[in-house]
């Protein structure tokens, strides 16, 4: 091996311990909600104890124990500050995560097993807040999300609308003669069908967009590159060989952001979920109240909740501290089933 | 012209070829391709982008792969100049042409550029030929420096015969005894072309001449000649260019012979229309 080589394969490492340290530090915050005090010096000498144990080869207890000494406390002092914590599917890199940075880039994204895991960490008081996808407008509706949102006592608190730029990422100083096969998740994949043929490449599915980043930069497989955001490249240090490699024009994403507790800001649109009597004219009635006051329905969706039973989804433009919508919001109580409010929010179009 | 069933002229009312390349319609008018010779670092191809269309230029040029005597020249920056080039087009709206040197890289410059450039060195490279005329771009074939027009056409045939109808002759001068320009310009040519064949020609005054103080003369000899359009190297600072520094325009000189351009152009077309 080359000086050259070996050095490459140490920045891989570096950036790689970086991360690692960065997910330390989310565990840590997370750990903070659940515990009473921050001072844990049990928990820290289990810690020291079990490091030093473990600490092989090169690795000496002295130095081990030097090293956890200045994490835990960089870890204390990171949860002596106040920090938001906002849960999003999938990994570092995900486009949730991109679209809750445009959101708010102060707070700290935790990564999250599924939509399931970011709606339960919202409720337990794990994460302060949660993303998720509902729609997209090659993909239709993320069925999931929104079965999901029917059996939840959560509020909306905004909406982001992304553009999905897709990206070829690829280890640093690849030679793009060198590609063949592209790993990404399945929707990612489909969407880039004319480029990759285009350009010889072999798509191979992956779970996720990011996730797939994350192994190219840990296992650094030959020939390889992934489809994923610009955001994963800067994560996992890899390199954008093109941008926006998707064969269709306008590919955007709408994401919903939750918290247990209702928006307090302005706010200039509203969702509600509701059921109806099965009984001839009945959604329609519910309907009729908007037209009546003159309000802009934005979307409308029903989810089947049981057999022969609907939920419905309806967006609508207004705030909830204005007169006519609080009179319409009385009104629906009489002509809809199961009336949930969920929120009134402010949406932001990211460019 | 045997064996040019594809690239000769038919009939006797010719259809000229014409290729519309983002806004601009090649082969119609008068085209002025300008930029640097190769794509050094982002701000300098951006600024030197916005400067040419400035001046009234229709198309951007740039290198990113880089054909070099030496092989310890600078050999271009390869897929970064092509990301730099696809910005710069976006920023200005200027459709780009950039060189290909290699078969395999064929489909990536696609997806960054508009126009395909095939250089003097690889004017004969019949497999980069073959490539390049399965690609759905249009080809931008300049002259090779040691070529007859005849051989010419027949690499151009080459493009057309894969099914790319869309190539862009371009003369950048020819080795000959004269030692005082780099190559000799051969304006000689451009009608010879319009005898023999429906492609578009435009000339390269840059690389024909090597010598800055010729590069407005010919500009204007080319208009006059007949041509569709001229490619031109400029630079922000010639000095502090990576290649051809000394036959690279600055922007001013540059907006300058635009002027005497456009005022040409519309007395030929009065002169042809007489």
């Amino acid at each position: 091996m080359e000086l050259k080589e070996i050095r490459k394969r140490i920045d891989l490492l570096d950036s790689r311990i970086l991360r690692i340290l960065n997910d330390r530090m989310e565990l840590a915050l997370m750990a903070k909600k659940l515990k009473s005090s921050i001072e844990d010096k049990d928990r820290e000498k289990e810690i020291i104890e079990r490091i030093r144990m473990n600490s092989t080869g090169l690795i000496n207890a002295e130095f081990v124990e030097k090293v956890y000494t200045e994490i835990l406390k960089e870890s204390k002092n990171l949860q002596k500050k106040e920090h938001s914590l906002i849960g999003f599917n999938g990994e570092h890199g995900a486009y949730g995560e991109v679209a809750l940075r445009a959101w708010n880039s102060d707070w700290v994204s935790v990564p999250s097993k599924g939509y399931a895991a970011v709606f339960e960490g919202v409720s337990t008081g794990l994460y302060d807040y949660g993303i998720v996808a509902v729609e997209n407008t090659l993909g239709g509706v993320i069925g999931e999300v929104n079965e999901l949102l029917v059996n939840t006592d959560l509020y909306v608190i905004g909406a982001v609308e992304l553009p999905i730029y897709l990206c070829l990422l690829t280890l640093p100083g690849v030679d793009h003669r060198d590609i063949r096969t592209v790993y990404s998740q399945s929707t990612a994949l489909s969407q880039c069908r004319n480029f990759l043929s285009r350009n010889r490449l072999e798509p191979v599915q992956y779970f996720d967009t990011a996730g797939a980043a994350k192994m190219l930069a840990e296992e650094t497989p030959k020939s390889s590159a992934v489809i994923a955001s610009a955001l994963a490249a800067e994560i996992y240090n890899l390199e954008i060989i093109k941008e926006d490699i998707d064969d269709f024009e306008r590919n955007m994403t709408r994401f919903l952001i939750l918290s247990r507790e209702e928006n307090k800001e302005e706010g200039d649109k509203c969702s509600i979920l509701f059921s109806t009597e099965h009984r001839a004219g009945t959604l329609f009635s519910v309907l009729e109240v908007f037209a009546k006051e003159n309000i802009n329905l934005t979307r409308i969706g029903s989810i089947q909740s049981g057999v022969g039973n609907y939920t419905f989804f309806l967006d609508f433009i207004g705030s909830d501290k204005d007169e006519k919508i609080i009179k319409i919001l009385k009104d629906l109580k009489k002509v809809a089933l199961n009336l949930r409010f969920m929120g009134c929010y402010r949406e932001i179009k990211v460019k | 012209m045997e064996n040019l069933r594809l690239t000769s002229i038919k009939g006797k009312t010719p259809k000229k070829t014409q290729i519309q390349v983002g806004n601009v319609k090649i082969g119609e008018g008068f085209t002025v391709i300008a930029g640097p010779c190769s794509v050094e670092s982002e701000e300098q191809t951006i600024e030197t982008a916005r400067q040419v269309k400035e001046a009234g230029a229709d198309m951007l040029r740039g290198g990113a792969f880089k054909p070099r005597t030496s092989p310890y020249s600078f050999q271009g920056l390869g897929i970064k100049g092509l990301k730099i080039l696809e910005k710069a087009k976006k920023e200005t709206g200027l459709p780009v042409v950039t060189e290909v040197l290699d078969p395999r890289d064929v489909s990536w410059v696609c997806e960054y550029v508009d126009v395909l450039q095939i250089g003097t060195r690889n004017m004969q490279n019949f497999s980069l030929l073959k490539e390049v005329g399965k690609a759905d771009k249009p080809v931008l074939l300049k002259r090779g420096m040691y070529s007859t027009l005849k051989e010419w056409l027949s690499c151009a045939e080459y493009v057309l015969a894969e099914g790319n109808p869309n190539v862009i002759l371009c003369e950048r001068g020819i080795r000959t005894i004269e030692t005082y320009t780099r190559n000799t310009l051969d304006l000689a040519v451009v009608p010879s072309v319009k005898e023999v064949t429906h492609l578009p020609i435009i000339v390269d005054p840059s690389h024909g001449t090597g010598r800055l103080s010729l590069i407005e003369q010919m500009s204007l000899a080319s208009v006059a000649a007949g041509a569709d359009g001229i490619i031109v190297e400029v630079h922000r600072n010639p000095s502090e260019a990576l290649c051809d520094g000394d036959q690279s325009l600055t922007p001013s000189m540059f907006a300058g012979m635009m002027k005497k351009l456009r005022i040409l152009h519309d007395c030929m077309v009065k002169i042809n229309e007489s």
